[in-house]
């Protein structure tokens, strides 16, 4: 990337514009008051206005002196990291705590480079599953159960 | 209340009695070690064993497992740089750098006295001077709190390391993350986008775990491999010798001191004390310029003011039935389902009962000390495991935290969009610290700013007018956030000097 174009730049304005998107929207509701203290986007817009202010000093810092983030040492393990953790965090409403923390333990742990099968399986079932027992069984305190059945 | 001691001790020196203390103790300083659980989840967790007993052990287990936990806290912080609590996240920016130099023992023992002192003390102002803090914190209107709010905020600037400007914008984010959902004065929605998951906001702690431990695996992810998760050399807690605590003491007493008092503020809680008290200690102690390099005086800054909160935010609980954070907003729901009603008639209707909560809660900040030791030692071997288990069982344990909090599982998306966002800012030089302050007072800055404005008919000018708290700490406020930006200007300007 070129020095203007690069990760940092593409970060702020991306808060400026989200910033600056936001406080847009608060003139798309109607609200029951409109009166300054009573208003509820008064706060917000103030704020909002600071988000993009500061935003916008940060993106022409960045410009001026441009500076290099910290390399990632391997695109692909943080990607399917990434991408692991937000399914994880998304499926176990649908598909209880137990079935996607398998899945998730059994990917991370060859990602931190576990690579023996057997400690990773081993590792991904029972973690999870002494979780489970915990909470759900002695506890009493369940965690979200799978569709298939109400144990786990 | 002291003529109700003996009948107190009864209850509390029976088999019982100091099981629950002990037990309690111990659970809550390894649930606070474990990054995710927190404070809030481990009293959480505890609140249904707590129905099948007495009231006193009851409000003691919970007591014992908060007063655990904030400590605990403290050791994840310290040795693997993951705040256990939110409280302890300000531990992080002294404990972790002087772990890394090789003195993880002594800044756990730092963070050992600081945390005993600061709950002794707060337990002493507890029992002894309850009713005036509670009147205190009572003769604070609108304005006055918006003015302590503001001053709370200008430690944003302080804990922003690299980039005020960051920092600050983080700090917005934070505070605009806090507006989400129902205004606070008139229930109209704001921001929820038709998306009634948001129509309560956004969890706290759901967002705090993102921003720190997943955004944290993930930086972890993005650098080389490590085989252990940082490990930093620990044998055991070395407690400072005395001598150590030479031209320290009134950072202490300080530390203490804002703990007891944003602690009886309803509304303020242990996160904001701690930054608070950090940004006062950096700004007054004659060791402030190290802060955030590995200096004792921030451990002891933030966990005497942690740990000195757990006593005052028990003032208008007990008093008033006005819960001063959400733990304590847990206790309240206690006592009430043990059929104790709270408000002023509390220590009046039920004097044993309150002596013998004060005096458990004394004896479960000197317990902190012998388990404090005993149990780090025991805490340190499960975080010393390899990095591949522990960033694992990292992200599962905080999925089980943030679900126990509401049973919401839309929480879980926030941890992990905040995870997300947390590592995208970080990895552009974004503190994290500012974007939790701004979420943890925003709502109060908000309340109290729109308040004043209807009480004095939208007068800005008015709030530093004939309130003279107020105006002490509006220009308390302006000098803690200009003072810094001066003194960078003028840090400038000799450098510039020699360029030329």
């Amino acid at each position: 990337m070129t020095h203007i174009v690069n990760e940092r730049v593409m970060v702020l304005l991306a808060l400026f514009l989200v910033g600056g998107g936001l406080y847009a929207a608060t003139f798309g509701q109607i609200y029951s008051s409109t009166e300054t203290a009573q208003s509820p986007v008064f706060f917000p817009r103030i704020i909002l206005a600071l988000w993009m202010l500061l935003a916008l000093a940060a993106l022409v810092q960045a410009v001026r002196a441009p500076s290099d983030t910290a390399p990632v040492t391997s695109w692909p393990r943080l990607i399917v990291l990434l991408l692991a953790a937000v399914t994880y965090t998304n499926v176990i409403g649908r598909e209880g705590f137990f079935l996607p923390s398998v899945v998730f333990a059994a990917i991370s742990l060859p990602i931190f480079g576990i690579r023996n099968p057997l400690v990773v399986g081993l590792y991904a079932v029972a973690v999870p599953g002494a979780l489970v027992l915990f909470f759900n069984h002695l506890l009493g305190m369940p965690l979200p159960v799978s569709r298939f059945t109400y144990l786990f | 209340m002291l003529s109700s001691l003996p009948d107190a001790l009864a209850i509390l020196l029976t088999v019982e009695g100091l099981l629950v203390l002990v037990m309690g103790t111990v659970l809550g300083i390894v649930l606070g070690a474990m990054p995710g659980i927190g404070s809030t989840v481990a009293v959480a967790m505890v609140l249904p064993f707590t129905l099948t007993m007495g009231q006193a052990p009851a409000i003691l287990l919970l007591l014992a497992v908060y007063a655990g936990s904030v400590y605990g806290g403290s050791i994840a912080a310290i040795l693997i740089n993951t705040p256990g609590t939110p409280q302890s996240a300000a531990t992080c920016l002294d404990g972790y750098p002087m772990a890394q130099r090789g003195e993880a023992g002594l800044a756990l023992g730092w963070a050992t006295v600081a945390s005993v002192i600061g709950g002794l003390v707060s337990a002493i102002v507890l029992i002894f001077a309850a009713p005036q803090l509670a009147a205190f914190a009572l003769e604070f209107g609108p304005i006055e709190t918006f003015a302590l709010i503001l001053l709370g905020m200008t430690c944003i600037v302080s804990v922003s390391t690299g980039s005020v400007i960051k920092g600050l914008l983080a700090g917005m984010i934070g505070i605009f993350l806090s507006t989400v959902g129902g205004d606070p004065i008139i229930g109209e929605m704001r921001f929820t986008f038709g998306q009634w998951q948001l129509f309560a906001g956004f969890n706290l702690l759901a967002v705090v775990i993102g921003v720190f431990a997943l955004s944290e695996v993930l930086m972890r992810a993005s650098t080389a491999l490590s085989q252990t998760s940082e490990l930093v050399d620990f044998k055991g807690i070395v407690l400072p010798k005395l001598a150590m605590w030479k031209g320290r003491l009134k950072n202490l007493g300080k530390s203490v001191l804002i703990g007891n008092l944003v602690g009886v503020l309803p509304g303020t809680g242990a996160a904001t004390a701690a930054f608070i008290s950090y940004a006062e200690g950096r700004r007054s102690s004659s060791n402030g310029a190290n802060y955030g390099t590995g200096e004792p005086d921030g451990i002891v800054s933030s966990e005497a003011a942690n740990n000195a909160v757990t006593g005052g935010a028990l003032v208008p609980t007990m008093a008033l039935g006005i819960p001063g954070d959400a733990i304590t907003a847990v206790m309240l729901a206690t006592l009430t389902l043990h059929g104790i009603t709270p408000g002023p008639k509390l220590v009046e209707d039920n004097p044993t009962l309150i002596a013998a909560i004060f005096t458990g809660f004394f004896i479960i900040n000197l317990l902190l000390l012998p388990l404090g030791l005993i149990l780090s030692r025991v805490a340190a071997p499960i975080l010393r495991v390899r990095e591949a288990y522990m960033m694992t069982a990292i992200v599962l344990l905080c999925a089980v935290g943030v679900y126990f909090v509401r049973g919401n599982p839309f929480d879980l998306l926030v941890m992990g969009a905040a995870g997300v966002v947390g590592f995208v800012l970080r990895r552009q030089g974004f503190p994290m610290a500012p974007l939790v302050i701004g979420m943890v007072l925003g709502p109060t800055l908000e309340i109290t700013l729109r308040q004043g404005l209807i009480l004095t008919d939208g007068s800005f000018a008015a709030f530093f007018v004939g309130h003279p708290i107020a105006l002490v700490l509006g220009l308390t406020a302006l000098v803690a956030l200009l003072l810094p930006l001066l003194r960078h200007q003028l840090a400038r300007r000799p450098s510039r000097q020699n360029q030329e």
